[in-house]
């Protein structure tokens, strides 16, 4: 199979660090650099300047957990729901659609810390679920909206005589959907898709408002009881950026997985 | 012409301010019923408000106040972006060490807000349980001493108090006349929620206001009108007005 848009320029934004690729020409790349600067200067603050630094690592890993598994659980519902919603905006079922497209509609025009305030708190009347879970049902929804559109977009960009062939070897439409159309898609989006999980990553800090008690929401308790501003938002800011650069390597080892049929 | 006149006038107008009144900017966290809040009106009011209007107008200064968010409400006052804190802030020897504080002008102890069906008699009852309070204010440093309690921090104690109303922690704990308002006069939260105990600390706690380190002017023009609006029985006053006994 030829995979489709091959020589196709793709205009690429990042949100967050810059996704690492092999043609990354060069002795040093920018992530390397980021990384080994993020890391010395988080190591050498630890164990050379000690005291404030010292005493601030051992109180934030909890908060680093938490946020780790914000982000995680975020990620496999904004997917699930990103996906749904994908197929639903190219659904030939005018309902269907007419949800879907609703549905991301409302979503994008909220902004995320609206959206938190309103799960948490304005639903917190009818369904009283606890911090955890709204935090991450709002991220989810948030970002399944964004997620549905770089599906919808994937689907679409597959050439059309892809389907064309699959329904006359007679796949169903569910089955060129499924065995056809998805497995090349996803390779198409993994790239933006993996930008919306460090954008959600980095989205994260804005639950701290909801009083979970997240890496950024450890570090003001930390800086509001020692006064210690400078050094807790130099160390939590160097967290999250090691913990990005860490999440981007991911995504470019997953595209080199996927990328195995595609000539070298 | 015209400009020119506008503009001398505009000249005067702030000389003048300067001249007769002296301006001391103060930070508040108007989240904190019946010390400080923003009232029906958009307008920063309450009894530590009131207060130091009352001082100002004894020492001969204009109290100016501005909405600062409590957390951070420290660092800029180290930055010089205003000149005093007062936010219902606990004198505490922590605090003392990185700011100057005013003569006390009001005596707090801490309350443990609870459901009104809940079982609880003192602090010690809530082992297990998650207990909420606003982040570094010595509500907190209560619960985070306190035996086998998870603590939970938030910006705002409204917002502590909101979600111990919708179920998601067991108490809140917060400085009692705040307590008071919450569980005894606000029209929503009356009737479901109470004041459980109060915690005994073995310390008397006094709200001051925070100064920078070492800014000796301030603090005299403060002093001085926070004694008088005590002597003048102002504060008696304010004390009916606001909390009641």
């Amino acid at each position: 199979m030829q995979s489709p848009q091959q020589n196709v320029p793709v205009i690429e934004q990042h949100d967050g660090p810059a996704i690492p690729r092999k043609s990354d020409k060069g002795l040093v790349s920018a992530w390397w650099l980021s990384l080994v600067l993020s890391t010395g200067t988080l190591a050498w603050l630890v164990f050379v300047e000690k005291g404030a630094y010292m005493r601030l690592i051992k109180f934030i890993p909890d908060g680093v957990l938490v946020t780790f598994q914000v982000t995680v659980f975020s990620i496999v519902l904004a997917l699930l729901l990103g996906l749904l919603t994908g197929l639903g905006r190219v659904s030939r079922n005018k309902w269907i659609n007419l949800v879907a497209s609703t549905y991301v509609e409302i979503v994008r025009g909220i902004p995320l810390l609206v959206q938190l305030f309103y799960i948490y708190y304005a639903l917190g009347r009818f369904v009283r679920v606890p911090d955890m879970v709204a935090a991450v049902i709002a991220m989810a929804v948030c970002y399944g909206a964004y997620l549905g559109e770089i599906f919808r977009a994937g689907i679409l960009a597959i050439d059309k005589g892809q389907t064309e062939a699959a329904r006359s070897l007679g796949f169903s439409r569910a089955q060129t959907m499924r065995y056809v159309i998805l497995p090349q898609a996803m390779r198409i989006i993994l790239p933006p898709v993996g930008n919306e999980f460090i954008m959600l990553l980095k989205d994260t800090s804005l639950v701290s408002i909801l009083a979970v008690a997240d890496l950024l929401r450890r570090g003001r308790e930390f800086a509001s009881e020692s006064f210690l501003y400078f050094e807790t938002y130099t160390v939590v800011a160097l967290v999250y950026l090691i913990i990005t650069l860490i999440l981007s390597k991911m995504v470019s080892m997953l595209e080199e997985r996927l990328s195995f049929y595609v000539k070298r | 012409m015209r400009k020119i006149v506008v503009l001398a006038a505009l000249i005067a107008l702030f000389s003048a301010q300067s001249v007769w009144a002296k301006t001391i900017v103060f930070a508040t966290d108007a989240t904190w019923p019946p010390m400080e809040f923003v009232g029906p009106d958009k307008q920063i009011t309450g009894f530590a408000i009131d207060y130091m209007k009352a001082a100002g107008k004894e020492a001969g200064f204009t109290a100016d106040f501005k909405a600062v968010a409590w957390d951070g409400i420290f660092a800029g006052l180290a930055a010089g972006k205003y000149d005093a804190i007062c936010s219902s802030v606990s004198i505490t020897e922590e605090r003392k060490g990185t700011m100057d504080f005013s003569t006390p002008y009001f005596k707090v102890r801490q309350a443990l807000v609870v459901p009104a069906d809940s079982k609880a008699k003192t602090l010690a009852d809530m082992k297990g349980k998650t207990l909420g309070a606003q982040i570094s204010t010595t509500g907190h440093f209560a619960v985070k001493k306190a035996e086998g309690v998870k603590d939970k921090s938030y910006d705002e104690v409204g917002l502590a108090i909101e979600d111990l109303f919708n179920g998601r922690i067991d108490g809140v704990v917060c400085d009692d006349p705040v307590a008071a308002q919450y569980a005894l006069q606000n029209d929503k939260y009356k009737g479901k929620l109470k004041i459980a105990a109060i915690i005994e600390s073995g310390e008397d706690e006094f709200y001051g206001i925070a100064l920078k380190k070492g800014d000796k002017e301030n603090l005299a023009l403060i002093n001085k009108g926070i004694e008088a609006v005590k002597a003048k029985g102002i504060e008696k006053e304010l004390i009916k007005k606001w909390i009641g006994q």
